[in-house]
């Protein structure tokens, strides 16, 4: 019999049991589409993590939580644990075992979009010394430092409503607080870093502790203007001059009662492994309903098949050999499987890119996960089982058919 | 004909299916010799195994003693069955005949497609024609009547022109007339590819159509008591 006519019957069995089929399609594409947008997130969501921790070697920032200090200066989320002194910072600029070191003032937003207030020498900053700039200019220029002037991050300056420009005034605190009486104007906008720091907003860091200092403590304005008495700066990016100064570094900060500094790319490590912790679980209530799914499949498959015991017997007494009549239940509940599969893999992948989305929406950390073999294991997997066992079934039934017809 | 070489020889032919309480023997028959063209009734009560030897002629199942040679050979073993069936056997049932999700002409060519028959389509429409069901040719089945179906049904069954033509109550189903449609047809196209036609029945009006006619009793005893010779 020609392969054309044994899909033709296939088919036909398939359509004439339209409920059946789409019972399999259905729990299948459930089961795989679950796995396949868990797995994708999870990945995503690390590389998205990994990228977004590239830039940053070292940070030091005030004691507190390692995974504070993380969050909020890498994924910009969470409040500030606090800040350290200008002094602090002039003392890592001098180490011989600092490469660079970029300040960073946090604690003010815009509609949510956080500031950050930085210096120049941020556009400096490179993941690996033969890249370029991390940071750079698309539209606009850098701000000058001393001015009220502001850059906007890639996402901001697409979804905050401010332009080239534009004057705007933040607000005191993550969500919005009081309003600073300043205004900024945006002189630059940034090209988009693929992170969290899509969202910032730039400002010199020294007009935004002038500000701060303005609001909390006017009394000393004057004060403040000498050079960095009083100053503060939340936290410090830190380029050190080799390998092995990182280490010393971080064994000179491992008593330091009102400092920290962290290797970002470790603690976000541990971070996921917290998170993985969770993830964990919901692996296991993956592969229960890949389960539940095969054993669906196969239930349906077997009723299916036992109500066309007697098509498969007309069949054999056409003379339709063994093997053959194998062959056809067994195309049959491979294509439900098959079917099922790919558009569980589809599902999956759209479920993924819809929380990447709101994920990109939420940090603009930006997951991107290209088509690995291990994300097309759950499909495969379950492929494969499903279709040995519809052979089983397919062998069981055509056994069953021996048994002449009346 | 009667020059001819026996196209079916039965010799001591036994089957016996195992049952709890021991081995119940089905058919006996003793002998049977037909040729080529023969039209042969095989009757006798419920149980005296008429649609056993039609299983075992379409080598359905396994004799249990004795031998069926058909055209001068063994019957092939069960390693060859289906396509000694695709090509030698046509068969014919009392009723569900007709792979049910495929119209009466695609039946018809997944039936000609095992068999190897050339030019199926042209085949298979010139027969329909003739049974006077061609408009029916893309209803399924169930949208056909039963006399309908057997005419189908036959119509599948001499497709590939069979030396053996094989029906176990074919008109068991049917009303007297569509009965009388099916038997004519049945006998017309045995006898046009000289096919030798075995046709089990209890019908007396059908059993008076064939001029020769194999008589099986019941015999439900246990293995090793006699059945009775045709």
């Amino acid at each position: 019999m020609k392969s054309s006519t044994k899909l033709f019957i296939a088919s036909r069995h398939l359509r004439s049991r339209a409920f059946q089929t789409f019972s399999v399609v259905a729990v299948v594409a459930f089961s795989v589409g679950l796995a396949v947008a868990l797995f994708l997130v999870s990945q995503g969501l690390q590389l998205g993590l990994v990228h977004a921790v590239e830039p940053f070697e070292l940070i030091v920032g005030a004691k507190g939580s390692p995974y504070q200090l993380l969050l909020n200066t890498v994924f910009l989320q969470d409040a500030p644990i606090g800040n350290i002194g200008w002094e602090d910072y002039a003392e890592l600029s001098d180490d011989v075992r600092v490469g660079s070191a970029v300040p960073l003032g946090f604690g003010d937003s815009y509609r949510g979009y956080p500031i950050i207030g930085t210096v120049s020498s941020l556009l400096d900053v490179r993941v690996r010394p033969s890249d370029p700039p991390w940071l750079r200019i698309t539209q606009g220029r850098w701000f000058e430092e001393g001015r009220f002037e502001a850059v906007l991050g890639a996402q901001a300056a697409a979804r905050s409503g401010l332009r080239l420009g534009d004057g705007f005034r933040t607000s005191h605190g993550i969500v919005a607080g009081d309003e600073h009486s300043e205004e900024y104007r945006v002189v630059g906008i940034a090209e988009t870093v693929q992170g969290p720091w899509d969202r910032a907003i730039f400002v010199p860091l020294e007009i935004l502790q002038s500000v701060h200092e303005h609001e909390h403590e006017g009394e000393h304005e004057s004060e403040s203007e000498s050079e960095g008495e009083g100053k503060e700066v939340t936290t410090v990016l830190v380029h050190p001059a080799s390998y092995a100064d990182a280490y010393r570094l971080a064994v000179s900060y491992q008593n330091d009662s009102g400092k920290q500094l962290i290797f970002p790319a470790q603690t976000a490590i541990r971070l996921f492994a917290l998170i993985g912790r969770g993830e964990a679980f919901l692996s296991i209530v993956v592969y229960a309903v890949e389960a539940c799914a095969l054993l669906t499949t196969l239930l349906v498959l077997y009723w299916s098949g036992a109500a066309r015991s007697r098509e498969r017997m007309l069949l054999r007494v056409l003379g339709l050999p063994f093997k053959t009549l194998v062959f056809i239940s067994w195309l049959e509940g491979t294509i439900a499987l098959s079917t099922g599969a790919f558009l569980g893999e589809l599902l999956g992948r759209a479920g993924a890119h819809a929380a990447f989305s709101l994920l990109g929406e939420a940090t603009a950390i930006q997951p991107t996960v290209p088509l690995t073999l291990q994300e097309c294991l759950a499909p495969l997997v379950l492929l494969s089982v499903g279709s040995l066992s519809t052979l089983a079934v397919a062998w069981r039934d055509a056994r069953n058919s021996e048994e002449p017809p009346r | 004909m009667g020059l001819s070489n026996p196209l079916l020889e039965i010799h001591g032919l036994r089957k016996e299916y195992m049952q709890p309480g021991g081995p119940v023997q089905a058919l006996y028959l003793d002998f049977l010799e037909a040729r080529a063209g023969d039209a042969i009734a095989v009757t006798g009560p419920s149980g005296s195994g008429k649609t056993t030897l039609l299983h075992l002629l379409a080598a359905l199942v396994r004799p249990s003693q004795g031998s069926i040679r058909f055209d001068g050979r063994d019957l092939p073993a069960a390693a060859y069955s289906a396509r000694w069936r695709a090509l030698s056997v046509g068969y014919v049932f009392q009723e569900m005949n007709l792979l049910p999700d495929f119209s009466l002409l695609e039946n018809l060519l997944i039936a000609a497609e095992i068999s190897g028959v050339p030019r199926a389509f042209d085949r298979s429409l010139s027969l329909l024609c003739r049974l006077g069901i061609e408009d029916l040719r893309y209803r399924r089945p169930a949208k056909l009547s039963l006399g309908e179906q057997q005419r189908a049904a036959v119509a599948r069954a001499v497709l590939h022109a069979p030396p053996l033509l094989l029906a176990d109550e074919p008109t068991a189903s049917l009303d007297a007339e569509n009965a009388g449609i099916v038997m004519n047809l049945l006998l017309e196209l045995a006898a046009e590819s000289k096919s030798l036609l075995l046709v089990a029945t209890h019908d007396e009006a059908v059993k008076k159509r064939f001029p020769r006619v194999v008589e099986l009793t019941k015999n439900i005893e246990k293995t090793g008591q006699r059945g009775n010779l045709p």
